[in-house]
């Protein structure tokens, strides 16, 4: 089930990338520049001899000249493989195969030594790989040595032996003890009994052959195939071994086939569309990017080029737009899948069908010319008859000679999209306001849609506005473009798009305000206008600016629906901040430092006052107590004092309240006892002053 | 006994052994494991050179059909990838335990996301797409068309195979190199959500663009038109996870990579098209070998110190520096620009300033704290196009000043202190004249 879905998926995208009907192009220079690219070695040298052969064959098949440092450092490690006796039957098998393109001396001792390693190797085998290395070096190296006296000696067994891998449907196994059946291991089983066909020393039993060719037939029933008729083959998903993938399978079975086909005698019964329909895989797969599936594709393109049950043909156009100012004629290319020439052979244009209309065909059926100096099959006047637009065209081939009926195949009959395109002639192009209820102009501008316009125009919502003109094809005709867009932008970037209706060839939209006020969501201002008329077919698309308009539109309703938010340009979402600077509070205002300093002088004269006010009182220091006790106390007192205002004096300077205090309160307790002896004396004193 | 327990510790180390090599971590954010899903296995050929792209610098990819039934993103709660690409637009479901809340949630873990549409996308991929705040046009037979910019082409005439160079500014997107061809692009339109603000359009279509059927005739305008179409876009979630959204399959074909292209109408002929470096530069960039950056050393020193303080007092002055890196995807790389931005944050931002770099990714400034006291952060919030966003925080309280630390003898006072001290000396002699005076 999932298959068939995977199956059914695969269709679609194919018949998506394939849009353009079923048109393959032959392989083109594009592959030969790829292959240049993909099979660059490295350091001079492939890392394999599997590589070196792959690109090798490849350059061959294009015939692109062999670097000579390639061949050179190919040759010295396929005589390294040669000469060593402990290469695998793998091993020389793909360096004799590079070697069979490289063209390298290799020695008699050494070839010998090889031959009878190989055919020990085909004694030995028990798998379909090591028969497929083994007998495959064998071949090659009979091939290569131009020597007879190489030959299987009992081909039937080995036949045999091979033989019993194959399944009922054609497919086969890898070896006795692995149940899985593979196409891919089919088309390494048909090489196989390929070679060991031409080894044998006698004709082989023709029922061996004719069983085989039944299993290859119905090997070609269990074909995949696609919507378009692409053909391929592909194997379960299976664990247990590296899936292949279609590329690598189908190429096998097509490199088995035509090894066979070679050297049996009589037709491969096989239905020829089936070998067209590889052919179409092959193509329709493009360019590989990858080296392995590059080879794949192009090796396998080269069997179906010289394969000789079929050789498939490839209709293609070099330009499937035609102009009719340039005057194009329609030129077709018949090749074989890698470009070379096809036998003689006659096209015929059967019918061209227009995609409007797609009964009645537009031109009678006619043969196209050949030119034999492009190889090309031409038709001049076709373009006479026929009017832009896109069509599809019927092609069919056929070969001159029935001889080549036999060996090439070709569809019966080709369908090509092909596109018509011309200049399209714009004319009676105009812009008008009209009053709505009268319907007469108010203002009307002609405008040349070949340029840009600098129409200014202002209508309020009772109005309306006309844009009108006409687009005749080259034949005179009605044209009616895909694309015919007017496109009023409003300041805020809210757009609005029409389509620009027709009749005939007068094209025509007339935009009534009124009814397009809550569409407009009520945005009075400048609208740019914008024309688009396009269409494949014509070679003058346009994209022209007409000016503005001035729109004069009532105020919005409350309830009225708000224009949609507008994208932000990214540009501006992102990018740095504007800085911050932070402002710091300024310092409060100060007076003057004089002033402050003649303030302080004035704080000083009281003092001075007082100073002035004692000595005129008189004062004097009779009161001191003349005993040498009390006159202790006093002096301790009065330092005490001093020191209680030097502490508030260094308060102020340095130190904290803590320390203040702490000092203070030593102080204070000696203030005490020294000022209360001191005071105590002084009242006794003045008591008994009193009492006296 | 010993032997055994080593036995097992070597099993557990080789059991964890590819965890440590292909995990994702912060410090090499480049993603090493891709799950591909694919329609059809033939998209291997005809998609290969980009595929060999992505493996030439060392993605490990791994493809599977869309409807595989194993199809599984975590096992026992862990990703087993870093990113998916979905070259699957027709799969309509997927295989295995996948789907629309699987893929969300793996890119809301952070994982890349690339995909691309075609004209036979199904619900799910558009449905994909619109959680990404990307929406396909609804009309599902609609292509690009363009009849002012397209590929001048012999076997394609109807216009769908266009060109465009509208590319997003960004050298993290894109690259430092210029991408000199157009792209070419043949498949179907989006728009990205005005709303969102994570997406980014990097390839619209040209003014003269529209999506529709080339079919048929067009009776009502179309959705999406001109500029707004979006033919690429990017996002980039706030967790860093970043989504690629291609309306077309065939920009990343070997068909369009190798084709040489001309834009109608003009003269200027390219050999090849730019959508390899195109695909390739933003491949670099979903899977994080381009723009994604790191903040280290984040500190800050008052002026003169060395050692960075717990507390600031007001009216300091102080020194903040960071090092930004860029990853290159093989090491990381100092980041060079001159718009990073610090600021020191309470509530809003007090200071906003442009740090200076020396070039090699340390990043300076210098400024004075401001007379409010409080708790602060320094912040660096980077977000640059097409880069990762950076949004550090470091927290710092700012007191006043101390008791002792305002300003002393100031003159303005002086005549209260001579007030006081003549006071002082005042009494001092008062008190010694009014004992003894007789």
């Amino acid at each position: 089930m999932a298959r068939s879905l995977a199956g059914f998926l695969v269709l679609l995208l194919v018949v998506s990338i394939c849009e353009a009907a079923s048109l393959f192009q032959p392989v083109s220079d594009s592959h030969r520049s790829a292959a240049l690219e993909l099979f660059t070695p490295d350091h001079g040298s492939f890392k394999s001899l599997e590589e070196t052969y792959e690109a090798l064959r490849t350059f061959q098949i294009f015939g692109i000249e062999k670097k000579p440092d390639v061949t050179a450092s190919a040759c010295r490690s396929i005589s390294e493989t040669v000469g060593s006796s402990t290469s695998t039957s793998k091993d020389l098998f793909y360096a004799l195969k590079a070697n069979s393109i490289a063209e390298c001396k290799i020695h008699e001792t050494a070839s010998k030594g090889i031959i009878s390693s190989l055919n020990a190797a085909v004694s030995a085998a028990s798998s379909l790989l090591d028969f497929y290395y083994s007998v495959g070096g064998l071949v090659l190296i009979k091939d290569q040595s131009s020597k007879d006296d190489i030959h299987l000696a009992d081909a039937e067994g080995v036949f045999r032996s091979v033989k019993a891998f194959s399944q009922s449907d054609g497919r086969w196994r890898y070896s006795s003890s692995n149940p899985e059946s593979s196409a891919f291991a089919a088309g390494i089983a048909l090489e196989t009994l390929a070679g060991i066909v031409s080894l044998a020393s006698s004709e082989l039993d023709q029922s061996l052959i004719s069983t085989l060719k039944n299993d290859i037939s119905k090997l070609f029933d269990s074909i995949e195939k696609y919507d378009d008729g692409t053909l391929y083959f592909d194997d379960k998903l299976v664990d247990g071994y590296e899936y292949q993938g279609p590329l690598s399978i189908t190429s096998s079975v097509l490199r088995g086939l035509t090894a066979f086909a070679a050297v049996t005698t009589g037709n491969i019964d096989l239905p020829r569309d089936k070998i067209l329909g590889l052919a179409k895989f092959f193509l329709g797969i493009g360019v590989p990017g990858d080296a392995k599936d590059f080879f794949y594709q192009i090796d396998a393109l080269a069997c179906l080029e010289s394969n000789r049950v079929s050789i498939p043909l490839i209709l293609s156009l070099s330009s499937a737009v035609l102009s009719l100012t340039k005057k194009d004629s329609l030129k077709v290319r018949v090749t074989t899948v890698l470009g070379s020439n096809a036998p003689p052979l006659t096209v015929k244009l059967v019918g061209a069908f227009s995609s409007v209309s797609k009964d009645a065909s537009l031109v009678e059926s006619q043969e196209l010319k050949f030119d034999q100096g492009s190889g090309l099959h031409i038709l001049n006047d076709l373009l006479k008859s026929i009017d832009v637009g896109s069509y599809t065209f019927v092609f069919e081939v056929v070969l001159q000679e029935p001889e080549d009926e036999k060996v090439y195949v070709m569809g019966s009959q080709t369908k090509v999209p092909i596109f018509v395109t011309g200049l399209v002639k714009i004319e009676n192009s105009e812009i008008a306001v009209l009053d709505s209820d009268l319907g007469s102009v108010e203002s009307q501008n002609k405008l040349d849609l070949t340029a840009k316009n600098d129409v200014s125009l202002s209508a309020n919502h009772l109005q309306k506005m006309r844009l009108s003109f006409q687009l005749t094809t080259p034949r005179g005709r009605a044209f009616r473009p895909h694309q015919a867009f007017l496109k009023l932008r409003h300041e805020s970037k809210v757009e609005h798009i029409f389509v620009v209706g027709n009749s005939g060839k007068q094209f025509e939209i007339v935009l009534n305000f009124l009814g397009l006020v809550e569409k407009f969501f009520y945005l009075s201002g400048k609208y740019d206008m914008e024309l688009t008329v396009g269409d494949a077919a014509m070679e003058n698309s346009l994209l022209v600016a007409i000016g503005y308009i001035e729109l004069d539109l009532p105020e919005a309703p409350e309830k009225a629906p708000r224009p949609p938010p507008q994208p932000v340009d990214p540009y501006s979402r992102y990018g740095p901040q504007a800085e911050i600077t932070h402002i710091f509070r300024a310092p409060e205002k100060r007076p003057p430092q004089e002033l402050s300093l003649a303030f302080l002088g004035l704080t000083i004269l009281p003092l001075l006052g007082f100073f002035i006010g004692l000595l005129r009182l008189g004062v004097n220091m009779k009161n001191f107590p003349t005993k040498p006790i009390p006159a202790t106390f006093a002096v301790l007192f009065h330092v005490g004092i001093g020191a209680v205002l030097l502490l508030y004096v260094f308060f102020w300077l340095k130190l904290d309240l803590f320390q203040t205090l702490k000092v203070l309160g030593f102080l204070g307790v000696f203030l005490v006892f020294v000022g209360h002896r001191i005071l105590s004396h002084l009242a006794a004193a003045s008591a008994k002053l009193k009492s006296a | 006994m010993k032997s055994l327990s080593f036995f097992f510790f070597f099993i557990f180390i080789i059991s964890v052994f590819p965890f440590l090599c292909f995990s994702f971590n912060p410090e090499s954010p480049t993603d090493r494991r891709v799950l591909v899903l694919l329609d059809d296995f033939s998209l291997k050929y005809s998609h290969s050179i980009f595929f060999n792209s992505l493996k030439s610098r060392c993605l490990n990819l791994e493809f599977k059909l869309s409807d595989d039934p194993s199809l599984s993103l975590q096992r026992y709660g862990q990703y087993l990838y870093d990113a998916l690409i979905l070259f699957c637009p027709s799969t309509k479901k997927f295989g295995g335990s996948l789907d629309l809340t699987a893929v969300i949630d793996f890119v809301d873990s952070g994982h890349d996301l690339i995909l691309a549409a075609d004209s036979t996308a199904s619900d799910l991929i558009k449905n994909i797409a619109t959680e990404c705040g990307v929406d396909f046009d609804e009309d599902s037979s609609a292509m690009v068309i363009d009849h002012k910019s397209y590929a001048i082409s012999g076997t394609e005439g109807d216009h769908s195979l266009i060109v465009s160079d509208d590319f997003i500014q960004s050298g993290a997107i894109l690259g430092k190199t210029k991408i000199e061809a157009p792209v070419l692009f043949k498949g179907i339109a989006h728009s990205v959500n005005s709303a969102n603000s994570l997406v980014l359009k990097v390839l619209s279509a040209s003014p003269s663009a529209y999506s529709a059927n080339p079919e048929s005739k067009l009776l009502n305008p179309p959705l999406l038109t001109g500029s707004a179409i979006s033919l690429v876009s990017v996002v980039q979630a706030r967790n860093n996870a970043r989504i690629m959204i291609a309306g077309s399959l065939d920009l990343f074909s070997n068909r369009l990579l190798r084709t040489a292209v001309q834009k109608a109408g003009s003269q200027d002929k390219y050999h090849k098209s730019g959508n390899e470096q195109f695909v390739t530069e933003i491949s670099k960039w979903v899977f994080h070998e381009r723009g994604h950056l790191k903040a280290v050393n984040l500190r800050h020193l008052r002026v003169g110190e060395t050692d960075e303080p717990a507390m600031y007092r007001i009216k300091d002055d102080l020194k903040f520096s960071v090092e930004i890196h860029e990853w290159s995807g093989k090491n990381w790389e100092p980041y060079v620009a001159d718009d990073v931005q610090v600021q020191f944050y309470m509530m809003s931002s007090y200071v906003l300033k442009t740090l200076s770099t020396n070039g090699k990714g340390l990043y300076l400034a210098s400024f004075k704290v401001p007379d409010v006291y409080g708790v602060f952060q320094f912040k660096v919030d980077y977000h640059r196009l097409g880069y990762t966003s950076l949004s550090l925080s470091k927290q710092i309280p700012v007191r006043p000043f101390r008791h002792n630390e305002y300003e002393r003898f100031i003159t303005t006072a002086f005549p209260y202190y001579g007030a006081s001290f003549t006071m002082m000396a005042g009494f001092f002699i008062f008190s010694i004249l009014f004992l003894y005076n007789k």
